[in-house]
């Protein structure tokens, strides 16, 4: 028996090593925000094409702009007010000025344990209402907003 | 002429070398036991972060010297909290499935278990999020997430070892390995961590377990363990060396 004890001890104690190993902390590495992702078309040739400038702000947040006068956008990314159900933005493409309203419903998603929650959104059908100055037409492609890289409206222009 | 010898040798020779193996054969008593396992790393845990008490045992009896079905059951409190947000959830677990010794019966003697368990496990949980902050470009939304009861179920793999310490006492860890099958509170409100699984953040959670466990001995059987044949020579003359065959096992 008394051979048996340091194999035993080793045993045992390798069990606390590996728990000391387990003990590491993580991060939080994964996209925790959810933007309504906007694909820009000439509606000319009905091909996926960059503005040569675009500007984009929410209501009352002209000091605030998400782009302003940006070249080469082909997919804009429009965060959601979660604390309301709709948004108005204002798009400005190649100089022309139009606005865009959004309705939709929120709820909120786990990340993960170490990202916390986000809130994704759901655009209400046949909701989406905006001026046609530069604006031909929108089609909504997905309307289930998330944090994946999946393009939810089309913008003709 | 010599190899044609040879190959009517060798079957007689392996024919012997099982009947002699039947006379070697010698049986070894192994005690069949109920154990009663306590985990032993949770309270500790909870000694050093009052955000996490998990409290679990299992009770297992000895269906022969290799298999044991096992019973399991457990209580979690958890708390966690980080800058954007609050989590809770309460709850308690049953585990059920069977033991797999990997040791032989004469290496094991009924003292030492090496080897894995295969469980099912079922989990009764509240959960609730009594805030949490999200902030982007419109502002800094503020919400939380009523308590809610749901039931998650979910298999494991646990391999792990045991060793006797003191008479009919043992000590020993086990890697649990799980994979979720279901939590009930749909994709996007997974539970952060459920009784029972841990982090239900992911598909497949990890742990590390430590038990201190009671043996109570209800019954021995006898096990008949095969001894290594004495070496028999064979020369096969073809190279003019003497060769060595090992003991044939069946």
């Amino acid at each position: 028996m008394r051979k048996f004890i340091p194999r035993n001890l080793t045993i045992i104690l390798s069990g606390l090593i590996l728990f000391l190993l387990s003990c590491t902390p993580e991060s939080c590495f994964e996209e925790t925000e959810s933007f309504l992702k906007a694909t820009l078309y000439l509606n000319e040739t009905g091909i996926l094409r960059a503005p040569d400038s675009l500007t984009v702000y929410g209501l009352n947040m002209e000091t605030n702009k998400l782009y302003d006068k940006t070249k080469k956008i082909q997919i804009a990314l429009l965060p959601l007010n979660a604390s309301t159900t709709n948004c108005l933005y204002i798009i400005r493409i190649n100089g022309i000025t139009d606005t865009l309203v959004l309705n939709y419903s929120s709820y909120p998603h786990l990340v993960s344990k170490e990202c916390g929650y986000t809130f994704y959104h759901k655009l209400i059908s046949d909701s989406i209402t905006y001026t046609t100055n530069a604006i031909d037409s929108i089609y909504i492609r997905k309307n289930t907003i998330t944090t994946f890289n999946e393009e939810n409206i089309r913008i003709f222009y | 002429m010599r190899r044609t010898y040879a190959y009517f040798i060798s079957p007689l020779l392996i024919l012997f070398s099982s009947l002699v193996q039947v006379h070697a054969q010698d049986t070894i008593p192994i005690p069949l036991k109920i154990k009663v396992g306590l985990e032993v790393s949770g309270p500790a845990i909870y000694f050093s972060d009052k955000n996490i008490l998990n409290a679990e045992g299992y009770i297992s009896a000895d269906i022969n010297e290799k298999v044991s079905a096992v019973l399991g059951a457990g209580y979690l409190n958890y708390k966690y909290s980080q800058y954007n947000y609050e989590y809770l959830n309460k709850g308690m677990f049953v585990r059920t499935g069977v033991d797999f010794n990997l040791l032989k019966p004469d290496k094991s003697l009924g003292k030492y278990w090496a080897g894995i368990g295969l469980r099912y496990g079922l989990s009764l949980f509240t959960s609730e999020v009594p805030s949490f902050q999200k902030e982007n470009y419109w502002g800094t939304t503020s919400s939380s997430i009523a308590k809610k009861t749901n039931w998650g179920h979910f298999v494991e793999v646990s391999p792990g070892v045991r060793v006797e310490v003191f008479k009919n006492f043992s000590m020993g860890w086990t890697i649990s390995l799980r994979m979720l099958l279901y939590t009930g509170t749909g994709k996007d409100l997974r539970p952060i961590y459920f009784p029972g699984f841990g982090n239900g953040g992911k598909t497949v959670s990890k742990s590390l377990n430590y038990f201190i466990v009671w043996n109570i001995p209800y019954k021995k059987i006898n096990i008949i363990i095969k001894k290594e044949v004495p070496e028999v020579t064979e020369d096969t003359g073809t190279t003019g060396n003497r060769q060595q065959a090992t003991g044939i096992r069946p």
